[in-house]
This record gives C-alpha cells, sequence and structure tokens, in this order.
C-alpha cells in the first residue's frame, strides 16, 4: 500500500514539473461525484416535460393534448390570481423564514451558551416537532386552536380573550400558517446552527476574553461571520421550503379563507388537479422554479464567500 | 454584588427564554401524545383530567396493518439515506477538496433538485414509473426521494469538509495512510457532527414526505405518512387514532435522535487541530 | 456503543422487512383463493354452478386492482373480499386513500390509460369529468346481459333517484336520470337538518321546520352552553364539499337554479333574485348562529361538534350525524334526532341534493368482464343487506333492504331518520346542472361564500354572487351544448 502511495507522489511530483495532471487524478472527482449526479439526473426527465405540457392543452378531462404554444403562459401571467399568489408566496417566505432563521439563531446561541441539564435535555428533545409529519402537525395544532374544543381556546380563555379566530378570518390566517410553519421548522435551523456553533475553534474566543470583548462584540466579529456559512445554508433550504410550501396551508385552509392563502403552489395544485387543467397549471409551478433558481444563485454565491472568508479566518 | 446579580439575571433569562420556545415547540406533541390516550367520546370534552384507554393502541397497532406501514417507511426512508451517504459523502468531499471544471455548476445542480415543488415532478414521475415498472416499489421510492435527501446531505457535509485544514490531510499522508485509511480513520470522525445532524435531517424529511409515496406508490408500499390519515377519519373523526398512528411513527426519528444526542450536545472541545 | 447496536437493529428491520414486504401482495386482503375456505361451503348469492349461463367462477385466477375512498362503505366492501374470493376465484388487491386527497390520485391513474385500477369508488359529479373523457366504462350492457349478471340482482330494486343520478347522456346541461348507466351504487346522502334533543328541550326551543324559524332558534342557542358553543354547525372550507351538502339543498328548494340552458349556452343563474335571497340568508344563518371557524370546518369538524355537544343543530348529510349518535361514540351519542329540511316561505316542496358513492369500472380495464362481476357481487341483495345493517351503511340504494325488518329494527332506533328520509328521496335528485367544470365552478363558489361570510371584499351579497357569476359564465363558455 505504501508502494501505491508513493507512485502516484511521484506522479504527481511528476505531473507538477509537467505541468499536466494525470488523467487518473484529472478524472478522479469526477468518477467521485458521478453517482450522486446519475442518480438525481434522472429526476431531470421530469422537468423537461413538465416544460413541454406547459406548452400544451394537457389535461385531464380531455382524452387527447395539443400543442397551444404559450396560451397557456399568457392567460396564467395576465391573470390577477396569478398576481395574487406571487404576492402570498413571497409574504408567506418572508415570514416563515425570517422568524425561523431569527428565533433558532437566538435559541442555538441560548443553547450553546447555557450549559446545565435543562439545555442538555432541550438539544435533543427540541429536534420533535420535525419528526411529526407537518401534515399532522397542522391538524393537531387545528384541534388544539378550535375555539368549541381546543385547549389553545381554553387557555386563552382565563386571559378573557374568546373565539379567536385563527385560520378562519382573512387577517389572522396568514399569521396562523406561518405560527404553524415555524413551529415545524425551527428545529431545523436550530440542529444546523448548533452544529456550526459545535464546530468553532476554541481559540478566536479564548483570544477575544484576554482581550476583554463585551459579548455582543464577540458575537458581531467573530461568531456571526464564522456561522456566515452555515446560516445561509438553512437560510437556502428554508427560503426554498417555504416558497413552494403547500402541504401545510393545504391541510390549514386549502388557500382559504377566500383567496388569502392561495399561494403559488397551492394555485397549481387547484388548477392542476382539482380542476383538471394541467397545461394551465404548470405556468405556476414554472415560474417558482425559476424565482427560486435565481434566489438560491445569489444565496448560494453568499455562502460560498462567507465560507472561504471563515476557512481563512480560521487558519491563522 | 452588581456583577454578580446581573449575572444571575441574565442566567435567569436565558433559562426563562429557552423554557418559553421549550413549551411553544413540546407542548403541541406532548399534547398529540394525550390525545393518542383519550377515547373519541372524550376527546371533546375534558382536556387533561379524563379517563385514560389504551383502546386507540390496540385499534392502530394490532387491528389495522400499520405495522405494514410502519415498515414500508423504514425501509423507504431508511434505504433513502443510506443511498444520499454512500453516494452524496465522497461527492461532498470531490467538491470540497478537488477543483475542477464546473465544479460550483455541479454542486448548484445537485442543489437545485430541491427547487422544485414536488406537485411540479409528481405527474411526469408518475406516468415514467408506470413505463418502467418503478410504480409502486420500494426502489422507486427510495429514488425519488434522493431529491429530497441528497441536496441537504451533500451541502451540509461539504461544508464540514471544508472547515477541516488541509494539514491533517498532508499530515496522515506523510505517516504513510491510503486515501481511503484517511478518510475513515481522520475526516469521518472529524465531520461525524455534521454528517449525523445531516442524516437524521434528511431522514425525518425522507421520513415525512407524503406527495411523493401518495401518487408514486399505494397499494404494495405504503409510508406510515399516508396511513396515518386514514386513521384520522372515516365515519367519524378519530384524532386518537391518527395521534398513535402519528405519535408512533415519530420514534425512530426519536430513537435516532438519542443515539447521536452527544453529537449535538457535545460542547467546544472541538477544533484541537485547528490551531 | 449505542449506535452500533441502532444499525444492527435499522438493518436487521429492514432484512426482514424486505422478506416480509417482497411476498406480500395487497393491502391487508387475502390473497389466498379456495383452499381457505372450508370445503363445501355454500359460499353466497347464486352459488348453483351455472345458472342461465351465469357462472361465478367464470374468471377464477384474474386479479383485479381497486381503488376505495376511506369510507365506512369501502370497509363493508374489505370486510367480504374473502367471501367474493372465495366465491369466484378472483384476487382483489385494493388500496384506500383517505378522503383529501383520493380523488387526486384517482385522477392521476385513470389519466394514465394503464388499466390500473380496474374499479373504482366515485361520486356522480366525478361521472361528469371522467365519462366525458372515456375513462368510464358503461354498465347497462352488463346489467341486461343475463350470461354476465346473476338472475337475482334485480336493478330494479334499486331507488330511482338514487340509480337515476348516475346516470348521465353526457350532454352539458341535461339533467341526470337519462343516458348511460356510469356507476352503481354503494350508499347515499340526503341532506337534512339533524339535531339535539336534550339541547333543544333544555332551551325551551321548538324543532325548526322553515328557515325563519331555523335562524330564530341558531340565534337563540348561540353560546347555549357557554363559550364555545353554537347554534347550528356548517361546513365551511374553500372546496366543492361546502356547497353540495346543506347549502345546495337548500338552494334548489328556495327555486334557485345554478345554471340554464340559454340559446343553446349554458348560462350562470347565480345572480337570480332567489339565488341572491338564499345565499344571503345562508350567511346570516352563519355570522349569528354559526361558528367563528365555519371557514375551516369540513365534514368531520361539523359532525364532532354536534356529537361533543358543542353544536346544537347541524344542516349536514344525513349519515353524517348518524355516526355521531352511535352508543358510546361521542359525548351526545343518543341525544341525536332528525328533521328534514326547513322550508323557505312560500315553499312547500323539500328538494334534497344527493350524493351517491359508487362504483364504477375503468374503460381501460383488462380484466372487464371480471371487474363487472366484482361490483355486481357489491351492489347485490345480499351483500347490501350486509352492509346496510352490520355494515353500518344507513342510506342503503335498495328498496328490499330498506323495508326489511332487520334494517328497520337497526336504523329505526335513530329518531326521525327514517321519517326523514322517506320524506325527502322521492323528490331528490343532483340539484347541480351537469357540465365538466363543475369543481372549478363549484370551488369559486365556496371561495365567494367565504369571503361573503367574511366580509370586506364585497359591499353586498348581490354584489358578490354578481362578480360570481360573471367569473363562472366565463369559466362555461366553451362548453359546447347541444
Amino acid at each position: 500500500m505504501q508502494n501505491k502511495e508513493k507512485t502516484s507522489n511521484e506522479e504527481r511530483a511528476k505531473g507538477a514539473e509537467l505541468n499536466i495532471v494525470p488523467l487518473k487524478l484529472r478524472m478522479r472527482p469526477y468518477l467521485i461525484v458521478a453517482p450522486a449526479l446519475i442518480i438525481t439526473i434522472g429526476i431531470l426527465i421530469p422537468f423537461v416535460m413538465a416544460i413541454y405540457f406547459s406548452l400544451t392543452s394537457y389535461s385531464f378531462r380531455l382524452p387527447t393534448y395539443v400543442f397551444v404554444g404559450l396560451k397557456n403562459w399568457i392567460k396564467v401571467l395576465t391573470s390577477s390570481e396569478f398576481w395574487h399568489a406571487v404576492w402570498v408566496t413571497a409574504r408567506y417566505a418572508f415570514f416563515s423564514t425570517g422568524i425561523a432563521m431569527l428565533l433558532g439563531l437566538g435559541i442555538a446561541m441560548l443553547l450553546g451558551n447555557v450549559n446545565n441539564r435543562f439545555s442538555k435535555i432541550l438539544k435533543v428533545t427540541l429536534v420533535f416537532p420535525l419528526m411529526v409529519a407537518p401534515v399532522i402537525g397542522t391538524i393537531v395544532w387545528q384541534l388544539m386552536l378550535n375555539n368549541s374544543v381546543g385547549i389553545i381556546e381554553k387557555f386563552l380563555n382565563i386571559f378573557g380573550i374568546y373565539n379567536f379566530p385563527w385560520a378562519a378570518s382573512t387577517s389572522t390566517a396568514m399569521m396562523t400558517a406561518v405560527m404553524i410553519d415555524v413551529w415545524v421548522n425551527c428545529p431545523f435551523v436550530i440542529i444546523l446552527v448548533l452544529a456550526g456553533i459545535q464546530s468553532l475553534p476554541k481559540s478566536p474566543f479564548e483570544a477575544a476574553k484576554i482581550d476583554g470583548g463585551s459579548a455582543w462584540f464577540n458575537f458581531k466579529n467573530l461568531t456571526l461571520p464564522m456561522l456566515k456559512p452555515c446560516l445561509y445554508i438553512a437560510l437556502l433550504f428554508r427560503l426554498m421550503a417555504s416558497l413552494q410550501e403547500y402541504a401545510i396551508i393545504f391541510a390549514l385552509t386549502k388557500g382559504g379563507p377566500g383567496d388569502t392563502l392561495m399561494n403559488l403552489s397551492l394555485t397549481a395544485y387547484n388548477t392542476g388537479f382539482a380542476f383538471q387543467k394541467f397545461g394551465e397549471a404548470l405556468p405556476y409551478i414554472l415560474f417558482l422554479w425559476v424565482c427560486i433558481n435565481i434566489i438560491a444563485k445569489q444565496i448560494v454565491k453568499r455562502q460560498r464567500a462567507a465560507q472561504r472568508l471563515a476557512a481563512g479566518k480560521e487558519a491563522e | 454584588m452588581n456583577e454578580k446579580g446581573k449575572k444571575r439575571l441574565s442566567a435567569v433569562l436565558k433559562n426563562a427564554g429557552l423554557a418559553v420556545y421549550a413549551v411553544f415547540a413540546l407542548f403541541p406533541l406532548l399534547w398529540m401524545v394525550l390525545l393518542s390516550f383519550k377515547s373519541d367520546a372524550q376527546m371533546f370534552t375534558t382536556t387533561f383530567i379524563f379517563e385514560p384507554t389504551l383502546e386507540n393502541y390496540k385499534i392502530v397497532l394490532f387491528q389495522s396493518d400499520y405495522f405494514r406501514f410502519f415498515l414500508d417507511s423504514i425501509i423507504v426512508a431508511g434505504g433513502a439515506v443510506i443511498v444520499s451517504v454512500v453516494a452524496g459523502v465522497p461527492a461532498a468531499y470531490a467538491l470540497a477538496r478537488y477543483e475542477f471544471k464546473k465544479k460550483e455548476d455541479i454542486a448548484f445542480q445537485i442543489l437545485s433538485f430541491k427547487f422544485a415543488p414536488e406537485i411540479l415532478v409528481v405527474l411526469p414521475l408518475f406516468m415514467i414509473y408506470q413505463k418502467i415498472g418503478l410504480y409502486d416499489t420500494y426502489f422507486g421510492l427510495i429514488w425519488v426521494y434522493q431529491l429530497i435527501s441528497m441536496p441537504l446531505l451533500i451541502w451540509v457535509v461539504r461544508g464540514y469538509f471544508e472547515d477541516i485544514s488541509m494539514e491533517i490531510e498532508h499530515a496522515a499522508q506523510v505517516d504513510g495512510y491510503s486515501w481511503y485509511q484517511i478518510f475513515l480513520r481522520t475526516l469521518l470522525p472529524l465531520i461525524k457532527p455534521g454528517l449525523v445532524s445531516a442524516a437524521l435531517l434528511a431522514f425525518i424529511f425522507a421520513w415525512n414526505s407524503f406527495t411523493f409515496p401518495l401518487m408514486l406508490a399505494g397499494t404494495d408500499v405504503e409510508p406510515v405518512t399516508v396511513a396515518a390519515l386514514k386513521y384520522l377519519a372515516s365515519d367519524t373523526v378519530h384524532y386518537g387514532q391518527m395521534a398513535v398512528a402519528a405519535t408512533v411513527s415519530a420514534l425512530p426519528a426519536v430513537i435516532f435522535a438519542l443515539c447521536i444526542q452527544k453529537h449535538l450536545v457535545r460542547g467546544l472541545s472541538f477544533g484541537a487541530v485547528k490551531g | 456503543m449505542a449506535r452500533k447496536i441502532l444499525s444492527v437493529l435499522l438493518g436487521a428491520v429492514m432484512i426482514i422487512g424486505m422478506l416480509s414486504g417482497c411476498g406480500n401482495s395487497g393491502n391487508g386482503g387475502s390473497t389466498t383463493t379456495a383452499p381457505e375456505t372450508t370445503a363445501g361451503e355454500p359460499a353466497t348469492t347464486g352459488d348453483t354452478a351455472t345458472t342461465d349461463g351465469f357462472d361465478w367462477r367464470a374468471h377464477e385466477n384474474t386479479t383485479l386492482n381497486v381503488m376505495f375512498n376511506q369510507h365506512t362503505y369501502a370497509d363493508a366492501v374489505v370486510e367480504k373480499l374473502a367471501d367474493f374470493e372465495a366465491l369466484t376465484g378472483i384476487k382483489v388487491e385494493h388500496s384506500i386513500t383517505p378522503e383529501e386527497n383520493y380523488f387526486d390520485k384517482l385522477t392521476t391513474s385513470l389519466n394514465s390509460r394503464s388499466g390500473t385500477p380496474d374499479v373504482f369508488m366515485t361520486g356522480a359529479y366525478q361521472v361528469w369529468e371522467y365519462a366525458p373523457a372515456g375513462y368510464i366504462e358503461p354498465l347497462e350492457g352488463y346489467i341486461s346481459d343475463t350470461s354476465k349478471t346473476a338472475d337475482d340482482y334485480d336493478f330494479d330494486d334499486f331507488y330511482d333517484s338514487v340509480v337515476g343520478s348516475l346516470q348521465w347522456d353526457l350532454i352539458a346541461g341535461h339533467p341526470v336520470g337519462e343516458g348511460s348507466q356510469w356507476a352503481l351504487p354503494m350508499g347515499y346522502e340526503l341532506n337534512n337538518l339533524s339535531y339535539n334533543k336534550r339541547v333543544l328541550e333544555e332551551n325551551n326551543v321548538e324543532v325548526p321546520t322553515t328557515t325563519a324559524e331555523l335562524l330564530e332558534a341558531a340565534k337563540s342557542l348561540q353560546e347555549f352552553d357557554g363559550s364555545g358553543t353554537y347554534g347550528i354547525a356548517l361546513r365551511g372550507t374553500r372546496n366543492w364539499a361546502t356547497i353540495h351538502p346543506g347549502y345546495m339543498s337548500l338552494f334548489a328548494t328556495w327555486g334557485a337554479q345554478d345554471f340554464a340552458v340559454e340559446d343553446g349556452k349554458l348560462v350562470c343563474k347565480l345572480d337570480s333574485p332567489e339565488a341572491i335571497a338564499m345565499t344571503e340568508y345562508w350567511v346570516e344563518l352563519i355570522k349569528e348562529g354559526g361558528t367563528s371557524q365555519w371557514s375551516t370546518y369540513t365534514w368531520y369538524q361539523a359532525g364532532a361538534d354536534l356529537g361533543a355537544g358543542k353544536a346544537a343543530m347541524m344542516f349536514d348529510a344525513t349519515c353524517n350525524a348518524y355516526f355521531q349518535n352511535f352508543e358510546g361514540a361521542t359525548a351526545e351519542s343518543g341525544n341525536i334526532a332528525w328533521s328534514t329540511i326547513p322550508m323557505p316561505e312560500g315553499k312547500t316542496e323539500p328538494k334534497s341534493n344527493i350524493w351517491v358513492w359508487s362504483l364504477a369500472m375503468n374503460a381501460d380495464s383488462k380484466n372487464k368482464d371480471a371487474a363487472w362481476y366484482f361490483i355486481q357481487y357489491f351492489t347485490n341483495k345480499e351483500f347490501m343487506q350486509f352492509s346496510g345493517t352490520d355494515g353500518s351503511c344507513a342510506d342503503t340504494p335498495r328498496q328490499s333492504v330498506a323495508e326489511s325488518d332487520e334494517y328497520i329494527a337497526i336504523v329505526g332506533k335513530a329518531e326521525g331518520y327514517l321519517e326523514s328520509l322517506e320524506a325527502l328521496l322521492p323528490s331528490a335528485t343532483i340539484q347541480f346542472t351537469p357540465q365538466p367544470y363543475f369543481f372549478e365552478c363549484t370551488t369559486e363558489w365556496a371561495s365567494t361564500l367565504q369571503e361573503l361570510v367574511a366580509g370586506g371584499k364585497y359591499a353586498s351579497v348581490e354584489e358578490g354572487m354578481k362578480a360570481l357569476t360573471a367569473k363562472l359564465n366565463s369559466t362555461v363558455e366553451d362548453i359546447p351544448v347541444e
């Protein structure tokens, strides 16, 4: 075995001399990545099919379909439902991701900071909300918030609040959906950030202690920059998921009351499955996909930069 | 005294903050477990004081196919995570260590599978799966679940690899270890916290997936998430039974989490190598 | 150490799972045939080998795939699957899907034209979409073919209004009752008023028989037992299911219509004076006598509230309250009674809407004759006698079952139930106008209703209904009407 390694080292040395990287080495990363790619690339076919179908009059109720070009796209992009859905999607994603990130960061910091039995138990149990499927979690919350039989209603009654509508009124439905979304997904942020905190190097903090900086100073200039890579990842995944969110809202109100919670996913679902007009439903989701693509690129760019920065800092 | 007082106050506040969040996060779960012991008749008329019954458990666990659903879920979600780890960790390593053309593009490509709402993919996939015979099979679902588990795993683990300085690897190489020995003995332990956390999350997301098993399976393969809703209602609504289904179905993830908890709670002792 | 144990455990479980999962096909249904049953058991209907060319075992060793919606009707069928398999030698694989998702899955399956499922559960409205698309096999040919149907099947034993709801001639605007028989009924639902006897008595409220009385009663019963209790439970989610039970029944009784055929086109009539008046009434009923969370209420929440003693009355499907009344099932079981539809002023004939869960055959099925045997078996007299009594399907589509002593003994215990069915069944029919965009239109309708109750978007019910009419008119404008 040692011989093998020595050989490749020699090879490497030689390659460095000649400025050529031997094929075996050059191909290696691609080969390593290949399995992952192959597995996921198969999924590209449905994407392409979906794009194709969006240009047709594909509908479950019609035995055949015809190519209609951009008709579906034009119809969708000029409809008020579409822009309303965009607005709902944006609001929902903004609030649920924002609150989950802030809350998650805060709780993770607290957990990293406080070190008693309570926090140790919490570190494990705080994951649990994630383990209940979001649909079921929503159903349990609905039961708790019910005005007639819910436990939270009874709790609120103590404070003199009766019949709070929660998901049933246009003004409070969004907040209720966001609350449930945060409940389900905040643990995700907590885990990621906590793991990130766990792997922070000690030395900068020890140095800072000697220098005598305040906690806030430490946080802003030491912790935060080094946490940024994993914060960006959490942000990325949370944002992508909440832009597409459909299960929670569907289980909660199916998009109601009225049109309050009809985001892009739900409108597409309605149009495609409930109304059978599949060709017309696809533009909604394809549009969503493009938007997510653009947003994700931006976040990834920043994540890579933060990663490089953090790695650089640690090498000091 | 003032300094001490301040410290104590801040400690109290911190613990209080944690406590408030803990109630928010855990109360619904406790409530759900409570529901699993309530009979239908007392479901809506009692809160904390009631006659507990094991009837719901009996009906769900012993008088229905619950264990079959549960097993299906384990096979599909567990299988998906294993595949993701086996294919994904090396990929993450390659994406972290090597510089090669299109590296970032490939990484982004893998990530982009998370962009698609499930609804977008489900109908074409349904048609394809029916044609190639993957409909309603374990393999078919495990493959689709890669959409959910692989991107997360690769991106988180890649971050951990990048955090490890090259020095360690060079040091081990100098010592004469082969690349896979380095990988297994040196690198893996270092990325363990990230790997198990990501694996846990990937497992949870795969386990909880609803749309894919609903549309792409249903007779032979039926994970617990779809099945749990069956207990909810047929004639009347049976929150108790659904609660049982949900509580029991959360157990694997709970056990998984408990087993890796030392990675979740490890203190800041790690980092010894990083200067 | 723990991790090692865990991984071994997981591995073992997976292996066991794969081994057990591999051998088993079919969701809990028995897939064995003859050997299981005691030899010579005179199984069920018409077992004598051949009667006039009809033979129950003509298709043995075929395998059928059946899709069910989660429902007691399905449970009753699943309970007797073993009997069917023993009698005919036909294997049945089935799946049960929760109602929320059932039709999505069904439509996707039918659309793929793969032939799976062979038989599926459906309702009447779905026929308006599936039949024109060519997904359903018409059944009248099978029913009248004596070599394919047992002698004692007795098609005329079905109530006209029930089977009639499943007949349609595929022309938008033509009412149900004529045309091909697209499916056969497993059970039906009418809509009427159910109420809690005890609560009404304690509050000195008479059972309302007119709409005015109903509104008064609902108002006076608000918070009859403190906060959280209210007058009347109604469905309210953003879904077609909100419109079709109580609302549509009262709508039709009020003399309103959803669409009419004028000049070869479908014209929406939701802005007629009757439609507006009825909707105004309904909105008031919800606001003054309903729950504040009405817009999140489905069949289940409405029924559960009645059963839990939180709602004094309910205007919904007949069997919804029936299940709540089962002994020991809920807090208020035994206290629930039924009445018919409260009449608007000047009207004398109640017009309940009807919903029929039924079995239909996939037009692309590769086992049509075997599939017919399945449908036939589970809609014949003997099975329906079972489902109507032990199977808890209180709304039986067969007259012979409804008139049997057994049935009357069981269902008669529900106070006012049978009387209500008797009063409503003759005039019950699908009160909607058949057209393929039914779901889209009715979902918009539900959404508008929600907005009217929530307030803020429209200045008046009239404005809302006019906006809805305009929208629906544009939705249906491309439907060809003969």
